[in-house]
């Protein structure tokens, strides 16, 4: 298939999610939601139920503000909005990390504010690294299983993760290749973001398939000619207006520190282990570089300066998504560590409700006209 | 204006739970500021972190928490707030954050000083977003953080497994705390801290049930300012005597029919969030003035931190107010707002607490008809005073002083 | 030769017509917001006070918000740029440029070769914007222009420390009922704006000489608050409000040029 059409079906379907939770539930299938930033979907895969991704929608609030205060991050109130709305019926249960003080405040209103959908916490430890925060996140883990098997009837079985877990670590490597690929082949800013959006929406391994396909066709496809590079960070990078700025104005994104996006391909999980949910806990043991998870030393500000250097981008863009807090208190770092590398930096605050990109666009042309 | 007769205050009763807290609050600047002068090392500490470690260690801490608040209390948090958005923080990000990173930069409020961190001591029991600021410290300044990591409770009760991740932890930071500052853990004295935070906690939580009478013995905006004692002094045996000094004199008050709350309680109420410090005053008297006394908030449970072993102190840093989940905290404001006569609750949403007002609307509608009052809230800030309005609060708090009468009135009738 | 810069803001239109010498020819200011003729009418001023024609322009630059939807410019540049250029071009020893326009406040930094180097925009909230001068403006029942005036009548500033816009508007008019003048409450206003930009233009880094363009520049109440705000003296033009347009004009100068 040439490439334009593998994009025009992501495309479709990372529009259409609601296509397709409909066509899971059709073939008999359970689904279950899973919440920004990261879940164990490996787990959730390998009891034979499909993990989607939900990270909010651009929607206007009307329910979710009977709920939230205003300076409650709009992916968070959005999730509820849309839960609240039925978007998400058919869904079996929704899982939710305690990675941040907005995560942990949505899990408590979903209870009241989306009864039908249980709500599933998953907690995690920010000390990862020592045996006593595997334990607890294996403890964590095993608490997930259990939840998830009342709310679906579905089983959980040591082989089935294994095999889950190759299916994950090769979908990790195929979205690992590609943003790579991506990085010089002529490829648009919508369509780089309809390859990671997608992924959200499908089981991996049919999503594996078509990335590979794409993957193919990039290496011998057209090479970038835009004048601007750009690396980008932040939560999300989702608007298709906001990335059309980029587009329109021929700013490249070459590589990207996105928590809905790379972010989430980073770290395999080891297969050696004899429990894999041992190896489960080993992953998260082994994950860093995010604002998300604790880090006394901030590896993420350095590995952003070198990826942003290794893809030759001329300067850094931050969509950061406003009242998420996490990220903001990161920014500041970042920011000191580009402009001394010489390298330019912008800040463009984003949320859920923006309908005029005007200024995030003027910004943008004039990063363009800047670097 | 002509010359102003000053009314000559009475010199203070140092015998006086006020005097004796002022000066423990007090002291804990002084002392660490002297000890970072002996060329000791000083630490930075979370307000909910296992203040036992360090005191069983011998070690001398700070609390950001603690100055921030003092520092927007008389004033000055919108300076330091306004510099650390020009270091490029976000004025979404909470103020204390941001007073304190703008302090470890000018190095001077003449609100409150306080030595610069040599160390840091994070537990994010009451947000993740202190796991968040003390990283920012430790780079800045280069210095460790240790961090006890108490993820927040979905449940209703401390798992098993949660309190044996809580334990481990506060082994292993002992241990880095043993060799980093070279003081030695000694069971015996931990045992020692361990009772005098027990007394203190449990004087703490009779005193200010003593609010259950009509009228109640006192003022509850008294709390917000003892409170920084058991925040800070918990762990020395001087606050456990404060405290029962507190205790004892709310209980005269009530015997001889006093109180420190100045006026006739027309109303008593339950106030939720942490005070709006840079506005104490104006949100007091809009209080005082109507004659409503706050009699009771989540703080007079907050810091009762009463256990047998180190088990149980696990499981009491993992069950404090901001990581217990909705239906806990629900039940625990019911109980107070029951057991203290509470006639209406004014919710501080605070835009520096996403953890605290994130499901505030919610749990309060909760208890509201749970306890059958009624529920108003305001918009405010711990500590940023330009997130709040006197007009909007002055036109909340007579909406909810008229919502109580209208009770009394429907109650009268029956 | 000639060249038309033409800058589209959120509340006024200007148009520019250089000619070769970079000398201004014709200028224009017209209120009116984005989407109206005001744009037309600019460019008609500009036309009429030169005697030229569109046919005598070499080319034209559109800038600012309207830049976009305007499509009868050869080129379209970010107001950020022309901003800087125009400056640049008017004060040479500028670093530090201050602009707070209608919708949003920009503070750019330009290196020693005159290019514009880094540049820091307003958040998402309106305080520290000209928007937030023109609801205080309206709270007093005052014309924008006027708010210089009575500031430069007051001695000391009463605080409006609420930064939301909601909350100012509440607090202006608590403090009006309160019986405070209405000279302090404007230079309260001015100064509240000035702190709010000055704690964004510290994050880009002051460099001297720091130069207001821009609408509010020509507001004293705001960039005397602003001088003791940053503590450096603030330059600026009476063509502080063109700056955008000349910098459009002289962008496709250079391009002519080039």
């Amino acid at each position: 298939m040439a490439v334009k059409e593998l994009f025009a079906q992501l495309h479709e379907i990372a529009e259409n999610p609601r296509a397709q939770l409909d066509k899971y539930l059709a073939q008999g299938k359970k689904v279950v939601a899973v919440a920004p930033i990261y879940t164990p979907e490996e787990i959730i895969h390998s009891m034979g139920i499909v993990p989607m991704g939900v990270w909010g929608a651009d929607l206007e609030l009307n329910e979710a503000k009977k709920y939230f205060p205003a300076f409650i991050s709009a992916i968070v109130q959005s999730i509820l909005e849309c839960g609240i709305r039925g978007d998400y019926k058919g869904v079996s249960a929704l899982v939710v990390p305690s990675l941040c003080d907005n995560l942990m405040v949505l899990g408590q209103n979903w209870k009241y504010a989306v009864p039908d959908i249980p709500y599933v916490p998953m907690s995690y430890p920010q000390n990862r690294k020592p045996a006593y925060g595997k334990k607890f996140c294996k403890a964590s883990y095993e608490r997930v299983i259990n939840d998830l098997t009342i709310a679906t009837g579905c089983k959980y079985s040591h082989p089935a993760l294994r095999e889950s877990i190759k299916i994950y670590n090769e979908h990790n490597a195929v979205m690992r290749e590609f943003a790579e690929l991506a990085s010089e082949a002529k490829i648009s800013a919508v369509e780089r973001h309809d390859v990671f959006k997608s992924a959200w929406f499908m089981l991996k391994e049919e999503h594996t398939a078509i990335v590979k396909q794409i993957n193919e066709e990039l290496k011998n496809g057209p090479k970038a000619d835009e004048t601007a590079r750009v690396y980008v960070s932040g939560v999300l990078a989702d608007a298709p207006q906001l990335l059309k700025v980029f587009d329109d104005n021929g700013v490249k994104i070459v590589f990207d520190d996105v928590a809905a996006e790379s972010r989430q391909y980073r770290t395999d999980c080891p297969e050696d282990f004899q429990d894999p949910i041992d190896g489960m806990a080993q992953k998260w043991a082994n994950m860093d570089n995010c604002s998300f998870l604790y880090d006394r030393d901030k590896k993420r500000v350095g590995m952003i300066v070198e990826q942003a250097k290794a893809h030759k981008a001329q300067g850094v863009i931050v969509l950061m998504t406003k009242f998420s807090d996490t990220e903001e208190f990161d920014f500041v770092p970042i920011k000191r560590a580009c402009e001394k590398e010489g390298i330019q930096i912008l800040n463009i605050e984003v949320d859920r409700q923006m309908v005029n990109y005007e200024q995030a666009s003027t910004m943008i042309q004039a990063f363009k006209e800047m670097i | 204006m002509g010359e102003e007769v000053k009314k000559s205050r009475p010199a203070p009763d140092p015998n006086s739970a006020k005097f004796k807290l002022g000066k423990i609050a007090a002291d804990a600047y002084t002392d660490a500021i002297a000890a970072k002068e002996r060329g000791e090392l000083v630490g930075w500490c979370a307000s909910n972190f296992p203040v036992e470690i360090p005191e069983t260690l011998g070690l001398y801490v700070c609390y950001p928490e603690n100055q921030a608040a003092g520092i927007a209390a008389r004033g000055g948090g919108v300076r330091l707030c306004n510099e650390a958005e020009s270091e490029g923080y976000s004025n979404d990000i909470c103020a204390y954050a941001r007073i304190s990173l703008a302090y470890l930069k000018v190095k001077d409020a003449p609100e409150q000083n306080m030595p610069q961190p040599d160390f840091v001591l994070c537990c994010n029991n009451i947000c993740n977003c202190m796991i968040k600021w003390y990283e920012n410290i430790a780079i800045e300044r280069n210095i460790p953080m240790y961090l006890i990591d108490i993820p927040y409770n979905p449940d209703y009760e401390v798992s098993d497994a949660e309190v044996e991740y809580v334990r481990e932890q506060f082994w292993d930071v002992i241990h880095s705390l043993e060799e980093y500052t070279g003081k030695k853990w000694s069971d015996e004295k931990f045992k020692e801290v361990m009772e005098y935070s027990g007394k203190a906690s449990r004087m703490w939580i009779e005193a200010t049930s003593q609010a259950k009478y009509i009228p109640s013995p006192f003022n509850g905006f008294d709390l917000l300012n003892h409170m920084a004692v058991m925040v800070t002094a918990r762990g020395k045996k001087e606050a456990g005597e404060a405290m029962e000094q507190l205790l004892k004199e709310y209980k005269e008050n009530h015997e001889n029919g006093t109180s420190t709350f100045r006026g006739e309680e027309k109303y008593r109420i339950m106030f939720e969030g942490i005070a709006c410090w840079p506005w104490l005053r104006v949100t007091s008297t809009g209080l005082k003035s109507r004659g409503i006394n706050m009699v009771t908030t989540i703080y007079a449970d907050a810091f009762g931190f009463i256990y047998d072993d180190f088990d149980g102190m696990c499981r009491a840093y993992a069950n404090v107010p901001n990581s217990m989940n909705l239906e806990q905290s629900r039940d625990k404001r019911i109980k107070l707002c029951k057991d203290n006569h509470v006639e209406g609750l004014l919710v501080h949403t605070n835009r520096s607490c996403k953890l605290w007002s994130g499901f505030m609307p919610e749990m309060s509608r909760q208890i509201g008809e749970a306890c059958g009052i009624p529920v108003v809230s305001f918009d405010g800030d711990q500590a940023d005073a330009r997130n709040f309005s006197e007009a909007q609060y002055d036109t909340r708090v007579q909406g909810l002083m008229e919502l109580m009468e209208a009770n009394k009135a429907g109650k009268e009738d029956k | 030769m000639y060249t038309l810069g033409i800058d589209i803001g959120s509340t006024t239109s200007k148009a520019v017509i250089l000619n070769e010498n970079k000398e201004i020819v014709a200028q224009s200011i017209v209120v009116a917001t984005v989407g109206t003729n005001g744009v037309s009418k600019a460019i008609e001023n500009v036309m009429t006070e030169s005697g030229l024609t569109m046919d005598d322009m070499a080319c034209s630059t559109a800038t600012g918000y309207g830049r976009q939807t305007y499509d009868g410019a050869t080129y379209q540049v970010s107001e950020l740029s022309c901003h800087a250029i125009g400056v640049h071009h008017v004060f040479p020893d500028a670093r530090t440029v201050i602009d707070i326009g209608g919708q949003d406040a920009k503070v750019l930094s330009i290196n020693d070769s005159g290019k514009m180097s880094n540049f820091i925009m307003n958040d998402k909230c309106a305080a520290g914007t000209g928007r937030f001068l023109d609801v205080m403006a309206n709270i007093l029942q005052l014309d924008i222009s006027e708010l210089e005036v009575e500031a430069a009548k007051a001695e000391d500033a009463v605080s409006i420390s609420s930064t939301c816009t909601v909350f100012a508007e509440s607090e202006v008019i608590s403090q009006l009922a309160n019986g405070i003048p209405i000279p302090e409450l404007v230079k309260g206003i001015c100064e509240s704006v000035a702190i709010r930009v000055a704690s964004q233009a510290r994050r880009g880094g002051i460099r001297e000489e720091v130069v207001m363009s821009g609408g509010v520049a020509r507001n004293a109440g705001v960039r005397n608050a602003m001088e003791k705000e940053l503590g450096v003296t603030i330059r600026y033009s009476e063509l502080s409000q063109l700056m955008g347009a000349l910098g459009a004009a002289l962008y496709g100068l250079n391009k002519i040029n080039a």
